[in-house]
C-alpha cells in the first residue's frame, strides 16, 4: 500500500508539470494560432477521451515495443511507462480547459499589451497567462485528478509490478483479485477524497472567476 | 511645422479598401468620418497591429513599415501609444499596474503613481478597473499609452462612451497632456464636437479612402470649406443666408428656414452643417419639444441604407436632401420605406455654422443629445421634456406645427 501510494505520488509529481506545460502550449495554439491541420491536432488530442483505455494501451505497446528504436529505449513496463501512460488520457482535459480559457481573452488586451512595448511570450506570460490562470487551474485539477487514477493505459504499458509500477488503482485492482477488501477500502477513500478536492478546487476556481471579472 | 509623422499606404480588408495618406507635425490632428470609414484601421495599421499590404510609414524620421522593403517594425519596437476604444485596460491589474504596465524603469510605480496624479486619479491607484467608473478608466488607458512616452499617441474615439460634462473635461485634459508632453496625437472621430474643440488639423475619412487634410482655421473658412465638406460625403451641408427675425437668429435657404443657437453672430452667406445623427425622426401622434419647434422639417424618405448597427436615411426635404442617422433599433415602431412621408427636427445647437470658428465650436447644448446616449434612450430630449408638454398641450399637433413659420408654409404648400 505505501510503496503503491509513493509511487502514484511520484507519478503525479513528474505528470502535474508536464501536464501544465504541454497542455499550456497545446491550449494556446488551438485557441490563438491558425496552421494547416489546426483541426486535425484538435482531434487527434480529443481521441483518448473516445477510445477505451485498453484500445489506447495497446496502440501505444505496438508504438512502444514493435518499432526498434523506441523498445531499445526500455520503456515498458517500467516507471517512465507508469509515468507516460496517464499523461494520455489526461491531456485531451488539460487541452481543452486551456483553449477555452486563453479562447476567453480579449485579443484588445494582447494587442494592448503590444503597444505597450511587450514582444509576443511577454505578452503571453504578463496578459493572456494570467487572465486564463483559473481556467488553466481547473483544468489541472481535473486532469491531475484523471491522472492518478489511470488503470487502464498503466496497466497495458507499464504492467501491475509491486514497487516498480503498481500505482494505486493497480494496488486496489490487485487487493480485490486477492480477496483483501479491507486494503482495497483505505486506498479507495484515499483515492475518492482526492477526486472530491480536486472538484472542489475546480468549484473554487470557476466561482471566483466569475467574481473577479 | 516640423514634420513628424509622414505615412502612405494601402491595406486591403477583404472587398474593403483603405487608402490613407497623411502627415502630422507637433499637434493634434483628428479623423474624422462616419462609422465604418476605416478609422480604426487606420490606427491599426499606424501601431503596427496590422501591416499594410502598399506603402511606408515613417515616424520622426524612422521608417516603421515599408511594403516594399518588407520592413514592419513590430509595435512593441514603434513608440506608439494607442487608446482602444474599448480602452483594454488588463481587469487582472490595478491601476497603478495598468500604467506601470509599458515602463521599463526600475522606478516604474513611482513613475505610473506620478502619472496617476497627472490625470487626477490620486488615491485610485489599487482600484481594479471594474471598480473605476467610465471616466476613470478612460484616465486610466490614457495615462498608460502616456507613460512609456510615446513618439505618437492614437486615440480611438475614446470618449464615446462617456457623457457630456466627462467628455467636455477629458478633452480640456487631453488638451493639457498635450501642451505638456508634447506628443503629437491622432484622435479618431465621428463626432464634429471633437474636431472643433481639440483639433489643429482635420483628417477626413470616407469609405477607406483618407487624403483630404486641414487645418482647423481653414475648416471654417468660407473659401475652401464647401469642397472640403463635400468631400466628406457625409452629413447635411446648407448653403443660406443668416437673419435676424423676432428675435432669433435663423438660416435662410430656397425652400426653407432653420433657427440658430443665438450666439451666432455671423452675417450674410453661409454654409452650415448637420450631422446625421443630429436629425431626429418625430413620432407623428407625440407633440413636440418646444425647444425644437421652429426646426420642425417634413419630407419624403428617398432611401433607406443600414449599415452595420446603423440606418440611415436620405430624405428629400426643404429642397435638400438630409441625411438621417440612428440605431437600427431605433424607431421600431415607425414607417420608414422608401417614399414615405415623414416629420423631423433639428436642435438650433446641432446646426454648425461653417465659417465662423468661434461662434461654432462654442461647446452648447447638442451634448445632452449625443448619439451614443440614444442607445439606452431612442429619443431622450423628447421623453424628458415631452412629459411636461403633454398635460395643456394634448394632441394638439397643429397648435405646435403652426408654432413653425417654416412648418406652415409647408402644410400651406401641401393643401
Amino acid at each position: 500500500m505505501i510503496s503503491s501510494l509513493v509511487l502514484s505520488l511520484k507519478v503525479l509529481a513528474v505528470d502535474v508539470p508536464l501536464l501544465l506545460a504541454i497542455g499550456t502550449s497545446l491550449g494556446w495554439l488551438l485557441a490563438r494560432r491558425n496552421f494547416r491541420g489546426k483541426e486535425a491536432l484538435s482531434l487527434l488530442i480529443l481521441l483518448p477521451v473516445v477510445l477505451p483505455p485498453s484500445v489506447l494501451g495497446l496502440y501505444l505497446l505496438m508504438l512502444l515495443g514493435r518499432l526498434s528504436f523506441m523498445r531499445e529505449l526500455g520503456l515498458l513496463f517500467s516507471f517512465p511507462a507508469a509515468v507516460m501512460a496517464p499523461l494520455f488520457p489526461s491531456l485531451p482535459i488539460m487541452v481543452q480547459s486551456a483553449r477555452s480559457g486563453f479562447a476567453s481573452v480579449d485579443v484588445g488586451l494582447e494587442d494592448a499589451a503590444r503597444t505597450l512595448g511587450d514582444g509576443e511570450f511577454m505578452v503571453f506570460w504578463r496578459v493572456s497567462f494570467p487572465i486564463a490562470k483559473r481556467f488553466l487551474m481547473a483544468g489541472l485539477a481535473l486532469a491531475s485528478a484523471r491522472a492518478l487514477g489511470d488503470f487502464g493505459v498503466t496497466l497495458m504499458i507499464a504492467g501491475n509490478i509491486p514497487g516498480r509500477t503498481q500505482t494505486l488503482p493497480l494496488y486496489i485492482y490487485s487487493r480485490v483479485e486477492s480477496l483483501d477488501f479491507a486494503g482495497a477500502n483505505i486506498a479507495a477513500i484515499l483515492l475518492t477524497g482526492v477526486g472530491v478536492m480536486s472538484l472542489w478546487l475546480v468549484r473554487r476556481m470557476e466561482g471566483a472567476h466569475g467574481g473577479a471579472s | 511645422m516640423e514634420e513628424r509623422l509622414n505615412a502612405r499606404f494601402l491595406k486591403k480588408l477583404g472587398s474593403f479598401r483603405l487608402d490613407v495618406t497623411l502627415t502630422l507635425g507637433t499637434e493634434i490632428g483628428v479623423i474624422f468620418g462616419p462609422s465604418g470609414a476605416g478609422k480604426s484601421q487606420t490606427l491599426r495599421a499606424l501601431a503596427g497591429l496590422s501591416k499594410p499590404d502598399e506603402g511606408y510609414i515613417k515616424l520622426n524620421g524612422r521608417i516603421l513599415a515599408d511594403a516594399s522593403k518588407k520592413i514592419s517594425v513590430p509595435p512593441k519596437d514603434r513608440r506608439i501609444g494607442l487608446v482602444f476604444q474599448e480602452l483594454s485596460l488588463f481587469p487582472h491589474l490595478t491601476a497603478l499596474e495598468n500604467v506601470a504596465y509599458g515602463l521599463k524603469c526600475s522606478d516604474r510605480l513611482e513613475v505610473a503613481a506620478e502619472w496617476l496624479h497627472m490625470v487626477r486619479l490620486d488615491g485610485l491607484s489599487d482600484r481594479y478597473p471594474h471598480q473605476l467608473s467610465g471616466g476613470q478608466r478612460q484616465r486610466v488607458a490614457l495615462a498608460r499609452a502616456l507613460a512609456p512616452e510615446p513618439d505618437l499617441l492614437l486615440l480611438d474615439e475614446p470618449f464615446n462612451a462617456l457623457d457630456g460634462p466627462v467628455r467636455r473635461a477629458l478633452r480640456r485634459e487631453l488638451k493639457w497632456l498635450f501642451n505638456k508632453t508634447k506628443t503629437p496625437i491622432i484622435y479618431v472621430t465621428h463626432d464634429i464636437e471633437d474636431v472643433c474643440s481639440m483639433a489643429d488639423r482635420v483628417f477626413f475619412i470616407r469609405d477607406g479612402e483618407l487624403a483630404a487634410s486641414i487645418s482647423v482655421q481653414s475648416l471654417w473658412d468660407p473659401s475652401v470649406q464647401g469642397a472640403i465638406w463635400h468631400s466628406l460625403g457625409w452629413g447635411t451641408l446648407i448653403h443660406g443666408v443668416i437673419e435676424e427675425r423676432s428675435g432669433l437668429c435663423w438660416i435662410v435657404w430656397d425652400g426653407g428656414r432653420l433657427a440658430l443657437r443665438p450666439t451666432v453672430r455671423v452675417e450674410g452667406d453661409v454654409t452650415a452643417f448637420v450631422a446625421p445623427h443630429h436629425v431626429k425622426l418625430l413620432y407623428p401622434n407625440l407633440s413636440v419639444d418646444p425647444e425644437l419647434e421652429d426646426n420642425v422639417i417634413e419630407g419624403v424618405v428617398a432611401e433607406r441604407v443600414v449599415l452595420g448597427g446603423t440606418t440611415r436615411l436620405f430624405v428629400r426635404a426643404c429642397n435638400l436632401q438630409w441625411q438621417v442617422e440612428f440605431l437600427n433599433e431605433s424607431y421600431a415602431t415607425m414607417e420608414l420605406s422608401e417614399g414615405q412621408r415623414v416629420r423631423m427636427a433639428v436642435r438650433p445647437g446641432c446646426i454648425y455654422v461653417l465659417g465662423s470658428a468661434s461662434n461654432s465650436c462654442t461647446l452648447g447644448s447638442c451634448m445632452e443629445t449625443q448619439f451614443e446616449q440614444e442607445r439606452s434612450t431612442p429619443f431622450s430630449a423628447l421623453d424628458e421634456k415631452g412629459e411636461t408638454a403633454y398635460e395643456g398641450e394634448d394632441l394638439d399637433h397643429r397648435g405646435s406645427l403652426r408654432a413653425s413659420p417654416l412648418a406652415r408654409s409647408h402644410s400651406d404648400r401641401r393643401e
